[in-house]
């Protein structure tokens, strides 16, 4: 047989022996095209950094972006009631450099929570009462307290946690995954993103397309932004006027032709674009049915909350995560903006709250009433935390907290993280890690760990450097997290 | 796999020849990479005390106090016990550093300690010197030629034959150009009888004004150029006479030497001219933060890291980087050399937080554009004057009939007309004290000051009263505002207030915030009153700064009044949420206002009030000026005008651009210069020694200047400038400059370098394939005057350029990536060059030279939906797409917002132009499927085309099919591909003829109108044969 020879009926006959291959279901590039532009394969490869039993099969990561106060959410304590208005020692402040927000003020007073809350779960875990639905389901996950980050602003902060650089140009931890373990369905990205604004805070701070994108790594691994509307992928609908059938027909014609182009003069790259075509066209199928939520039962809907019957609200994307991973979507990213409350925080922060902790806490229930818990998962969590001392005058309608680097607290849930624990401690004023400090990237290291990858072996050559997601300083697994 | 790795290993290694092994070909890459980490240049990384890339230390060994080499005597070398032996605790590299010796890395090791192991500098570090060329009987007199076939001679292979003529001009003009060769072009050239027919195509094309906007391209990527600042907000700024200087730059030739001097040094050259000063613009390309907050030495650091960055990988191939935080691991670049190199570019006057609301961070100038010609700006007055007149023609018919709806629309107005006070369930702005805004106990809401916000106001709607078909605003003065509407103080604005946009929409709870994706389409928008230049049609227009303003010096109310496309539903959605943003700078935000549910007609005008008066009169009394006044408003908003409108607002523009002078960020020196420190893992608050600015150690001395002190590397009575860095990375005996010069412009034509790895030529770089060529080029490119053109040409004409790119499976699996050049390059059309041949191809391409960037079709507002709009005075926050010609410039002219590049570009593998960025890696994606077929831009086009086709008489539809084929590939179809076009044609022309709406619905697609008109079935029919066209993976590879 010619070796350039394609037909969509032998195509189709591979994908159904066997997904997983990265060249294939990553979009599609064969490695007789990459080896001709001097990569490596990936399969070459993958026996290198997967050295270990997967425990996840794919990732929800529901980035809250702005900073989520831990002193109000996870990591509320009482002694924060005895030192409410005191101001924070020097002591404890330390060296630790504030934004040019706070820097100026004179003192600064500790604020305790700006709601109660209740140790809960078999670990006792301290959760707001903002957060009445995340508390029911404290026996599923485990809340990290104890992570920290060397950033104070925001987009430094939000580039390093999503790629383990404040620099930029890295890739983000979407694109390393689509880069070392591809997807497990051939009709959708294996890396897709969710956007939207909470009413904590509208607009808050902005966010950018290098959050999911590929940096270093070849550009089919960027994340693929699933929007609501029309179009949920861009340019996914035919023109106006154009039918599916007429656009079957005019891929048929391409496909002779390019074909015997490909033929003509040797050239994979045309059969792996003949195949490009031949996905295109069936996401034009899978990412209508994905999204089309006419088939989720009412409960369900209730157990998201009303939001979700509305297209891009938070709780409506918390829903279409769960169908993204039924689907075999190995990295699922929500990005959830509105939570950077330097003013009005006992105004803005229970808004923010309320969109969000329902259908987070739903996901899980629903993830794990499907049975897809045990493979997937789940990352909660902002870009660092927030101050115990009040920016503006404590007390004041105005007041809010400023950036807080040097703690704060996530929670992961599902695929080998043990439920219903806790990991670090930080002390009375929630300002200083005093057990198990974790870095950000612990963080990636240990969901690269959980899908199976060695962190260190997951690297790619660039710019003179075998690249990591985890950066060139050591990284340790949050193994206390793990079952 | 396999086969093809270890074939491909074969060719780079002849390890069964006789020749002895190499250090720098063979050596030198296994050590750098598996023991350089901790046996390297880092010297606070350097393990056991031992060094492998210095020869002495090596000798000497480590801490052990054995040698870790033995010349000549494997055996006794402890490198090669170390590198063999199983024992764990012995094994080198160590089991945690997650390398490995593969066998054969071993065995040349071994082999190269038994043959003397003698090393050598990094090749990339010894001065490039011009080898003897080969001689060859039968070789072309071309140099390169002789070098690639001396090599293809000692692995049996030889050159391809020849590309055939279209293939050859389609390659050389999209190579030079980015374009596609026109069709009489290509005729031309294959009918040319000369022997120097290809010679005079080269020159042709090398003289043409778009080899500038091509190559333009990479420079943008690697100098990392972008419309807006990238950290952040990301808001605007003003670099495109930067822009236009680079691709003037390029089409004049400008020695390379010069090139990097204006761009390195043009302020400080003498009597320096404005456009030298332009070009220092490359150092001021990095993104800039006006994040609140953020602290500015950080930022400063950040900013002058990423000149050095810039710097070394575009001039120097060198990722100088690395050395930031810690003397480089693999190449011999210090911390120290990296703070020196750093002191450069530390010397100017910017500040660490800047560049918000559109406004040049500085240092900015005012500069003309280079591409400016008093020629073009003669022929744009005409063109506009022309424009003009065409504008203030009447049309009488289309005016009667406005004239009669607006006439039928005044009876109708106010019928049944109803306004419901709407219950507000919440008021909300992003940033400021939330007291300030309070929801009044009548259900209006005032507003303590003015700041710059989006307000999202959310009512209740009420169940079971008349059909709600829209909102009004009604806003009110009050004693806060002095008994005025707002608290501006803008110029022509005070005590008014400006509304940017209002959006709104519906829901089944009480959502606090606007859904951006469904956004409740309008019938009408009308207004009580307005300012002169505030018209409320601006509020259509989503920039802030275009907007409305009733009239300034209002004491009474004045509304606002939205009719919703289709009727909304309470019963169904019974909330309703109000976006508006307010504001124009200097407070003009509104002290109270009041939104109302609209029932009924709405009694007021889209049209301002004088001209509904002339409206509402008689015409038979209208005087001749009150006629004037109704034409000249009615050209306004016609759509028979429209285009008519844009080709005015955009000439205008371009004879701004042709005679004006525009902001654009330059470098300059400070009076009083930051003091550069070597800093502590390279953060910015641990400071530790002072540095003066230094070239590396490794490389040769600055200046050979009598008062320059070689020991320190500094001269005695001043700093060290950029102008004499630019000095000496242009000194003949510089090792990088010019290698790094030709090997990208190798990889322009050839898809790779000949060394691969173009941006870093360092240790960890890719040994060159052909390394004797390419210092041959680094010589001659340097010694014939730095001469761009002169060196592409030479490339060009050689015989290894012209050969067939046609492979067979046994070529491609000797040499998988063409490293030995057996054929002719081929790879995908890059971004640009995909759009830009869809647009001339099918004859939309508007080609001007140079200005301010554009925003042709994107789907939506996704800027919106990411970005700080209403939070903040910064601009391109949300897109507003252009019109007429501005939708169909050369792509290199699209506006580009970092934190989301344009989509149809990025999805073809454009970097986000963040950092410094060369080469991209082309990929093959279905995302660029649904980009080529979808994508209104290129569904435009494809009508364009097929309007072209049809408009042309041919004697057939299968010669018609032809000819665009040849149009597109550049050569005509061979019968079968001729049949499947047939029976295509002949399949949607039937699908059409069965539905002719959805003909006119694909046809309705862009915004260029369909001339000469075509019936719709036959047009949408040859639409989809030219978007099949478009889609051909020939028409998507440049071979």
């Amino acid at each position: 047989m010619n070796p350039f020879t394609y037909s969509r009926r032998s195509f189709l006959g591979k994908t159904a022996n066997g997904l997983g291959h990265v060249a294939l279901s990553s979009m599609l590039l064969p490695s007789l095209t990459k080896l001709a532009r001097g990569e490596q394969p990936n399969e070459e490869n993958m026996a290198a950094f997967r050295t270990i039993a997967p425990k996840a099969k794919r990732v929800i990561y529901l980035f809250q972006s702005g900073g989520p106060s831990h002193v109000d959410l996870f990591d509320g304590k009482d002694v924060l009631t005895k030192l409410h208005g005191s101001n924070l020692p020097p002591s404890v402040r330390g060296d630790q450099r504030v934004t040019g927000m706070t820097a100026g003020q004179s003192n600064f007073p500790v604020v305790q929570p700006i709601a109660p809350g209740k140790p809960c779960g078999p670990s006792g875990v301290w959760i707001s009462d903002l957060l009445p639905h995340t508390q029911k389901i404290a026996g599923d996950i485990c809340v990290i307290r104890s992570m920290h980050t060397e950033a104070i602003n925001h987009d430094p902060a939000i580039t390093l946690i999503n790629t383990g650089s404040m620099q930029l140009g890295n890739a983000s931890a979407g694109a390393w995954v689509s880069y070392g373990l591809g997807t497990d369905n051939a009709n959708l990205p294996a890396y897709m993103v969710l956007i939207s604004q909470g009413t904590g805070k509208n607009p808050d701070q902005p966010i950018f397309s290098r959050l999911w994108g590929a940096g270093f790594l070849p550009s089919q691994h960027q994340g693929v932004i699933l929007r609501a509307g029309a179009d949920p992928v861009l340019y996914l609908d035919n023109p106006d006027g154009v039918s599916r059938e007429q656009r079957r027909a005019q891929l048929d014609d391409l496909e002779k032709l390019n074909q015997r182009f490909a033929d003509d003069i040797g050239d994979p790259e045309t059969v792996a674009r003949i195949h490009a075509y031949e996905m295109a066209f069936r996401m034009q199928a899978s990412v209508p049915e994905l999204t089309d939520l006419s088939n989720e039962s009412a409960s369900t809907f209730d157990l998201y909350g009303p939001e979700s019957r509305k297209p891009g609200t938070y709780a409506a994307n918390c829903l279409l995560a769960r169908r993204l991973a039924e689907r075999g979507v190995r990295f699922i990213q929500l990005f959830h903006r509105g939570w950077d409350q330097h003013i009005a925080i006992t105004k803005q922060l229970p808004n923010q709250c309320r969109d969000t902790d329902q259908p987070s806490a739903a996901l899980i229930t629903d993830l794990k009433q499907r049975g897809l818990l045990e493979d997937t998962l789940v990352i909660w969590g902002g870009e660092f935390g927030r101050t115990v001392y009040s920016q503006g005058a404590l007390g004041s309608p105005v007041a809010g907290r400023d950036h807080h680097g040097r703690c704060f607290s996530i929670w992961m849930a599902g695929a080998g993280v043990k439920g219903g624990t806790s990991v670090g401690e930080t002390d009375d004023f929630c300002w200083n890690i005093t057990q198990d400090p974790h870095h950000i990237r612990d963080l990636n290291a240990t969901m690269l760990n959980q899908l199976g990858v060695d962190h260190n072996r997951l690297t790619f050559p660039y710019r003179g450097l075998e690249q990591k997601l985890v950066g060139v300083e050591p990284a340790k697994l949050i193994t206390k997290a793990l079952a | 796999m396999k086969r093809f790795l270890v074939a491909s290993t074969a060719l780079a290694l002849p390890l069964g020849a006789v020749e002895p092994l190499a250090f720098n070909r063979d050596i030198r890459p296994i050590l750098s990479k598996t023991c350089f980490t901790c046996h390297g240049p880092d010297a606070a990384a350097v393990k056991g005390e031992l060094r492998l890339d210095l020869r002495e230390r090596a000798l000497k060994g480590g801490e052990s106090g054995k040698p870790a080499i033995v010349p000549g005597k494997p055996e006794e070398s402890m490198v090669v016990k170390h590198i063999t032996t199983t024992d764990p605790d012995d094994i080198m590299p160590p089991p945690e550093a997650h390398m490995k010796f593969t066998a054969e890395d071993a065995a040349r090791l071994t082999r190269w300690i038994k043959e003397g192991a003698v090393y050598e500098g990094h090749w990339a570090f010894q001065t490039p010197k011009k080898a003897p060329v080969p001689e060859l009987a039968d070789a072309s007199p071309n140099p390169i030629d002789r070098f690639i076939a001396t090599k293809l001679k000692s692995e049996n292979l030889t050159f391809s034959p020849e590309a055939d003529r279209p293939t050859l001009i389609r390659r050389a003009t999209f190579d030079l150009t980015g374009l596609p060769p026109p069709v009489e072009e290509v005729k031309a050239f294959i009918e040319d009888p000369s022997p120097n027919a290809y010679d005079s195509l080269i020159d042709r094309l090398l003289a043409s004004s778009r080899f500038g906007e091509h190559f333009a391209v990479e420079w943008l990527d690697a100098s990392r150029y972008a419309d807006t600042n990238g950290y952040s907000i990301d808001g605007g700024r003003n670099q495109w006479i930067w822009r236009d200087w680079v691709i003037k730059s390029f089409n004049d030739n400008q020695p390379y030497d010069q090139f990097l001097t204006e761009q390195l040094a043009g302020d400080l050259l003498p009597n320096a001219t404005e456009q030298q000063i332009v070009a220092t613009g490359f150092s001021r390309n990095h993104a800039i933060t006006h994040e609140g907050g953020t602290i500015p030495e950080e930022n400063l650091t950040n900013y002058v890291a990423d000149r050095v960055k810039t710097t070394s990988e575009t001039f120097m191939g060198l990722t100088m980087a690395c050395a930031q935080c810690h003397d480089h691991k693999y190449d011999p670049l210090s911390q120290r050399d990296y703070y020196r190199f750093f002191a450069f570019f530390n010397t100017l006057g910017d500040a660490g937080l800047a560049g918000d609301r559109g406004v040049n961070a500085a240092p900015a100038i005012n500069a003309v554009s280079c591409l400016a010609n008093p020629a073009e700006a003669e022929s744009v007055r005409r063109e506009l004057e022309a424009a003009k007149q065409a504008f203030s023609a009447p049309i009488p018919e289309a005016q009667a009939t406005w004239e009669a709806e607006q006439r039928a629309d005044l009876v109708e107005r106010g019928k049944g007309l109803r306004l419901t006070p709407l219950e507000v369930v919440s008021a909300t702005a992003p940033n400021g004290n939330p007291d300030r805004i309070k929801i009044q106990p009548d259900q209006s809401i005032t507003i303590g000051g003015g700041d710059f916000a989006a307000y999202n106001i959310l009512t209740k709607l009420p169940v079971g009263g008349p059909t709600i078909r829209g909102i009004r605003v009604v806003f009110s003065p009050s004693d806060k505002s002095g008994g005025k509407l707002g608290f501006g103080s803008a110029k022509g604005l005070e005590g008014n207030f400006h509304l940017g946009s209002i959006t709104t929409s519906v829901s089944t709870f009480p959502a606090g915030n606007v859904d951006l994706n469904a956004a409740l389409p309008l019938a009408r928008l009308s207004a009580s009153g307005e300012q002169p230049g505030f018209e409320v049609r601006n509020v259509l227009n989503t920039d802030p700064l275009v907007g409305w303003a009733p009239p300034t010096g209002s004491t009474g109310p004045q509304h606002l009044t939205l009719t919703f496309a289709t009727p909304i539903q309470p019963s169904a959605t019974p909330f309703l949420t109000t976006e508006i943003l307010f504001n124009y700078g200097q407070n003009t935000s509104p002290a109270r206002f009041q939104i109302f549910a609209l029932s009924g007609n709405d009694d007021g005008s889209p049209n301002p009030g004088n001209i509904t008066d002339i409206l509402a009169a008689n015409p038979a009394t209208r005087t001749p000026e009150q006629a004037t006044q109704l034409r000249d408003y009615y050209h306004q908003i016609s759509p028979e005008k429209a285009a008519l409108r844009h080709q005015i607002a955009n000439l205008t523009e371009r004879l701004s651009m042709l005679t004006g002078k525009h902001p654009v960020l330059v470098m300059n020196t400070s009076p009083k210069p930051r003091v550069t420190h070597i800093l502590n893992r390279g953060v910015y608050s641990s400071p530790m020694e002072a540095v003066t600015p230094g070239s590396p150690a490794v490389l040769p001395p600055l200046s050979e200047d009598p008062t320059f002190d070689k020991t320190t590397g500094s001269f005695p009575n001043r700093p060290a400038s950029r102008l004499d860095l630019a000095k000496w990375l242009t000194r003949a005996d510089h090792p990088l400059t010019s290698r790094v010069a030709v090997n990208r412009l190798w990889e322009h034509f050839f898809g790779r370098g000949l060394s691969a790895s173009s941006a870093d030529l360092g240790s960890q770089g890719q040994w060159p394939s052909h390394p004797e060529l390419l210092d041959w080029l680094a010589v001659d490119f340097r010694e014939t005057g730095w001469d761009r053109k002169r060196m592409i040409k030479l490339i060009l004409t050689s015989r290894t350029y012209r050969q067939s790119s046609n492979t067979t499976p046994a070529l491609l699996a000797k040499d998988p990536r063409n490293e030995l050049l057996a054929r002719g390059p081929r790879f995908r059309l890059s971004a640009e060059q995909i759009r830009d041949q869809a647009l001339a191809t099918s004859g939309l391409l508007v080609e001007r030279l140079g200005g301010p960037s554009v925003k042709p079709y994107q789907p939506g507002d996704l800027w919106r939906q990411v970005s700080h709009y209403g939070s903040s005075p910064a601009t391109s926050q949300t897109f507003v797409q252009d019109h007429g010609e501005k939708l169909h410039r050369r792509s290199l002219y699209t506006y580009w917002k970092r934190t989301l590049p344009p989509t149809n570009l990025s999805t073809f593998d454009a970097p986000n132009r963040e950092i410094c960025s060369i080469g991209r890696l082309p990929t093959n994606t279905p995302l660029q499927a649904l980009v080529t077929l979808n994508d209104p831009q290129f569904v435009e086009a494809s009508r364009a085309l097929a309007v072209q086709l049809l408009g042309t008489p041919y004697p057939s539809d299968r010669e018609r099919l032809a000819a665009g084929f040849l149009k597109v590939t550049s050569r005509p179809p061979v019968e079968a591909e001729l049949a499947t076009l047939e029976s295509a044609l002949k399949r949607e022309q039937q699908r059409y003829q069965s539905d002719e709406a959805a003909a006119r619905e694909l046809l309705a697609i862009g915004e260029v109108p369909s001339t000469p008109v075509t019936p719709p079935i036959e047009l949408a029919a040859w639409t989809q044969l030219a978007s099949t066209l478009f889609n051909l993976s020939e028409t998507l590879t440049r071979r």
